[in-house]
């Protein structure tokens, strides 16, 4: 076939083909058919065209035309999330973005690495070890994007000191819907200078928590921060949610942990029971690791001295808290980051079978327990283990309640058992004063029903300034 | 005979054991110091994400059970194709479909070939080849001895077990005997066994190949036949010429006598009293004994390429078949006793004058050569390419040349150093061991 031929029989693949070259687009249905499904239970939609850019240009030239020809483009990076956020509601373009994956700097002295989107955290993780560096690993999969990460507001086992990921970031450059390459931060006023989003206005928030809807991330600067050498975790059990909030109320106070987490009997089993099964009568219901890096002895000591303070103060309350064990495999796991073990893989879904999903959220910490013993009996009422974690974040009280849903995804009914469960629950966090994060579609509208009008009116004109012809990732903010 | 080689039908509860998270992916190890690289060879070549690791060749068994994807589309067909079924990605992965996942590849393939679309057409050749041969190079039965010539020049023939006794076959393999770059590992192996006074003779123009490439492309039916006719043989030779081991030097013979004959039913009765060993093995275990006298120097800096076929291919899978432990068929741990990882890397480190390196992906996360899955012969130059990458990461490890225990990572190795200008060289751990021992 000549290349006229094959430009009248499908223009849109030829456009996209003379952009990023001939193997790296496709219209075939099988190249397609792997973009179309997660581990969620969001129904399956194929893209359209498929694409692998390698450099910003190439971005830059796709979203040029897919904004001329009001195609939607997805951006894509590792498919990794658990909410359908890569699965295109309405077709178009999948630009799948795993081959832009260059560490291009690492700067121990500003503390600063500078990343493409493709990225992973196995790769990150690799790169910084022999610097003595770290970055707050979260606990999906290893292959897992460190920007897509980043900018959907994930989490990582740093949290406890440093925030979330996406408070991480120091600098960016995205390729706008419209085609143009701007940069927030300090490297758009310096292109070298990747430190720090401040002082200038956060333009970064136009890119962070959107779900791909405003923008291609193609660079980005996230902090990284000095390796102690001593690791230190502080294992408790509790019989109840409340006793466990009070513990971890109190050591937050004191700022001396990395991370500080609890999580309930069902997911510290790995793997999580699928379908529900009752806790054995002698087991804690809630079990807590929180962990601390020391540089010397005597620090990690004095760390110890306060960590045990709090226990005895939480004891002579009267609270169930005991020094325990962790169980060691979920203990390993969920410490040693990037784990094969813990997250989308054999803590989460080997006993589900093929499907994961999430009520995912950041809560006042005071609503904790109210909210999960909502769950619990909604969980349990639909034969679903009420897997729950809880982590306190940056010097503040409030994190991050989730619980991972485990699903049998070949069953139809058993999916759909799963998603009405995680809606349920979304309500009751929603109402509680809660906010989901990387919401599927599903939780979107459940925000959106609840939202100010005022906070949707400046939500879509932001949109609409950024993206007019609503080609990014459509239909994922569910306005 | 009877058979137990799954449909992929069969093995589609274990396809909805995956769940896409994409561990699968990337070659990680938290170590520390942590370390990570690429594993799949289809994946770093094509990119997308069908083509990658497990998740992209499941999805791609999902999309045929679900009736959305046809082997029918050549297209499609090719794809199913581009995977060296290196199971790099099984050892990533940690989920229950885990022993499954070279089979759930190969059943795809089963699917195209019992379906007439299928293998693709320079691998039907092969196929030819091994119904008209008896091998896949093509190779009349007179040219299987040719690499003999040197042992009947000298004067030290070599046993032909169909006229006289021995303990020990060597099964010699189809690429050590009609592959001409491949031919100094038979003769590095016989010379090695002469050097040692051992008992053993070769099956000489009668040897039929070990079926490997045939399952590896798809067509078991061409796999039954050649390797009922290895199980009789291996029988009758035991019985009537005293035959107790059989010793490879090929990793896809090792892999398909050791592991895929065990699919027959009637395995266990016919190789009763019979030991298959790759050479690696047993000269690791004379060495052991002190019996492998490893004299001669040999100068260089060598690094250790893991084929699959006698790595992470020979896993154990330990399954929790009846439950009691978690649940009827979830998969709990696997065991790497059968797998020859430390085995050849000693008998490398114990020639004098050898300095060993290591690349950074060995072991269960060893970078495949490329040349596996029929590959080699349905996409050529990506086999070459992928090797030219190996070849690379060998260089950046400091070392001078490779060493492996497989004709095909052989081959495809000095093929890929040749592509990329290196001077890296690729020797079977056979011909350096011939080269340290002393003559007799």
């Amino acid at each position: 076939m000549t290349a006229e031929a094959a430009k009248q029989l499908d223009p849109i693949l030829e456009e996209l083909r003379s952009i990023v070259g001939e193997s790296n687009a496709s219209a075939a249905k099988h190249i397609r058919y792997a973009y179309s499904y997660d581990m969620s239970f969001v129904d399956p939609k194929m893209p359209d065209y498929v694409v692998m850019a390698t450099e910003v240009e190439q971005i830059q030239e796709i979203m040029r035309f897919a904004n001329q020809e009001k195609i939607p483009v997805v951006p894509y990076t590792a498919g990794t999330n658990i909410g359908g956020l890569c699965i295109p509601e309405r077709g178009g373009i999948l630009l799948d973005l795993k081959r832009m994956n260059k560490i291009i700097d690492i700067d121990p002295l500003d503390g600063v690495a500078v990343i493409e989107p493709g990225v992973s955290h196995a790769k990150l993780a690799d790169a910084l070890f022999p610097l003595g560096l770290r970055f707050g690993w979260p606990v999906g999969p290893p292959s897992a994007s460190v920007s897509s990460c980043a900018i959907s507001h994930g989490i990582g086992g740093l949290n406890a000191r440093y925030g979330l990921q996406s408070q991480e970031i120091t600098s960016m450059e995205v390729v706008l819907p419209t085609g143009e390459l701007v940069r927030v931060g300090s490297c758009a006023i310096q292109k070298d200078a990747w430190h720090s989003t401040l002082p200038m206005p956060k333009l970064d928030g136009l890119f962070k928590g959107w779900l791909g809807t405003t923008g291609v991330v193609t660079k980005l600067g996230v902090n990284v921060h000095p390796a102690p050498p001593l690791l230190k975790i502080f294992t408790v059990s509790c019989e109840t949610v409340e006793d466990m909030y009070s513990y971890m109320l109190n050591l937050s106070n004191y700022e001396i942990c990395d991370d500080i987490t609890a999580v309930s009997w069902w997911l510290s089993q790995v793997p999580i029971p699928y379908p529900y099964k009752p806790k054995p009568d002698d087991a804690a219901e809630w079990n807590s690791y929180a962990t601390t890096f020391s540089w010397t002895e005597k620090e990690r000591d004095a760390r110890q001295e306060i960590w045990e303070k709090v226990v005895a103060e939480e004891q002579a309350k009267g609270t169930s808290v005991q020094v325990t064990h962790y169980p060691e495999e979920a203990l390993r796991g969920r410490t040693q980051l990037p784990s094969q073990v813990v997250g989308s893989t054999k803590n989460y879904c080997k006993q589900g079978g093929a499907g994961i999903s999430w009520p995912g959220t950041f809560t006042p910490a005071k609503k904790w327990a109210p909210v999960y013993t909502r769950w619990k009996d909604i969980l349990i009422g639909r034969n679903l283990s009420p897997s729950v974690r809880m982590s306190m974040y940056r010097g503040v009280h409030y994190g991050m309640l989730r619980a991972m849903i485990p699903f049998n995804k070949q069953s139809k009914e058993e999916t759909e058992n799963a998603r009405q469960a995680i809606i349920e629950c979304l309500r009751v966090d929603l109402d509680e004063g809660g906010i989901p994060y990387k919401p599927p579609v599903d939780f979107a509208k459940e925000i959106n029903k609840r939202a100010d009008q005022g906070y949707l009116m400046l939500l879509k004109r932001v949109k609409e300034m950024l993206d007019p012809n609503d080609i990014m990732n459509p239909g994922k903010l569910g306005i | 005979m009877q058979w137990n080689i799954p449909s992929l039908e069969e093995l589609e509860h274990y396809i909805w054991r995956c769940t896409a998270c994409g561990t699968c992916r990337v070659a990680y190890d938290f170590g520390p110091p942590a370390t990570c690289g690429e594993i799949c060879p289809s994946g770093s070549e094509f990119g997308f994400e069908g083509y990658m690791a497990s998740k992209g060749k499941i999805a791609f068994a999902r999309g045929i059970l679900d009736g959305t994807l046809d082997l029918a589309d050549p297209e499609f067909l090719e794809a199913i194709y581009k995977c060296t079924i290196c199971a790099g990605c099984q050892s990533q992965c940690q989920l229950d479909h885990k022993p499954y996942i070279p089979e759930i590849f190969e059943a795809m393939r089963r699917k195209a070939v019992e379906s007439g679309v299928g293998p693709l057409p320079l691998q039907k050749n092969l196929l030819q080849s091994m119904k008209s041969y008896n091998n896949p190079y093509q190779g009349p039965r007179r040219l299987r001895t040719d690499w003999t010539r040197p042992f009947k020049k000298a004067k030290k023939p070599i046993k032909n077990l169909n006229k006289e006794p021995a303990e020990i076959m060597f099964f010699v393999g189809c690429t050590g005997a009609f592959n001409k770059q491949a031919q100094g590992i038979p003769q590095a192996t016989a010379s090695i066994f002469q050097k040692l006074g051992l008992d053993f003779g070769i099956l000489g123009e009668s040897e039929v190949c070990c079926g490997s490439t045939a399952m590896r492309v798809g067509d078991a039916e061409e796999f039954k036949r050649v390797a009922e006719h290895n199980l009789n043989l291996f029988r009758q030779m035991a019985d009537e010429k005293g035959v107790k081991t059989i010793i490879t030097s090929c990793a896809g013979c090792y892999r398909a006598i050791k592991k895929d004959y065990c699919l027959s039913a009637d395995y266990d009765k016919l190789m009763d009293g019979i030991e298959v060993i790759h050479t690696a093995d047993y000269l690791h275990r004379l060495w052991q004994e002190g019996k492998l006298p490893l004299q001669n120097a040999v100068e260089g800096t060598f690094t250790y390429h893991d084929p699959c076929h006698t790595g992470r291919h020979l896993n154990k899978f330990i399954i929790d078949e009846d439950g009691s432990e978690l649940w009827p068929g979830a998969y709990l741990e696997l065991s790497e006793e059968d797998c020859l990882y430390d085995q050849p890397r000693e008998l490398l480190a114990a020639i004098p004058g050898v300095e060993v390196v290591e690349m950074k992906r060995v072991r269960a996360n060893s970078y495949c050569c490329g040349g596996g899955g029929g590959v080699m012969t349905g996409f050529g130059d990506w086999a070459t390419k992928n090797a030219g990458k190996r070849i690379s990461e060998g260089v950046e490890a400091g070392a001078s040349d490779m060493v492996s225990i497989c004709p095909f990572c052989h081959y495809n190795l000095n093929a890929g150093a040749k592509s990329i200008g290196s001077a890296m060289k690729l020797y079977d751990l056979t011909e350096l061991i011939d080269r340290a021992l002393p003559e007799k």
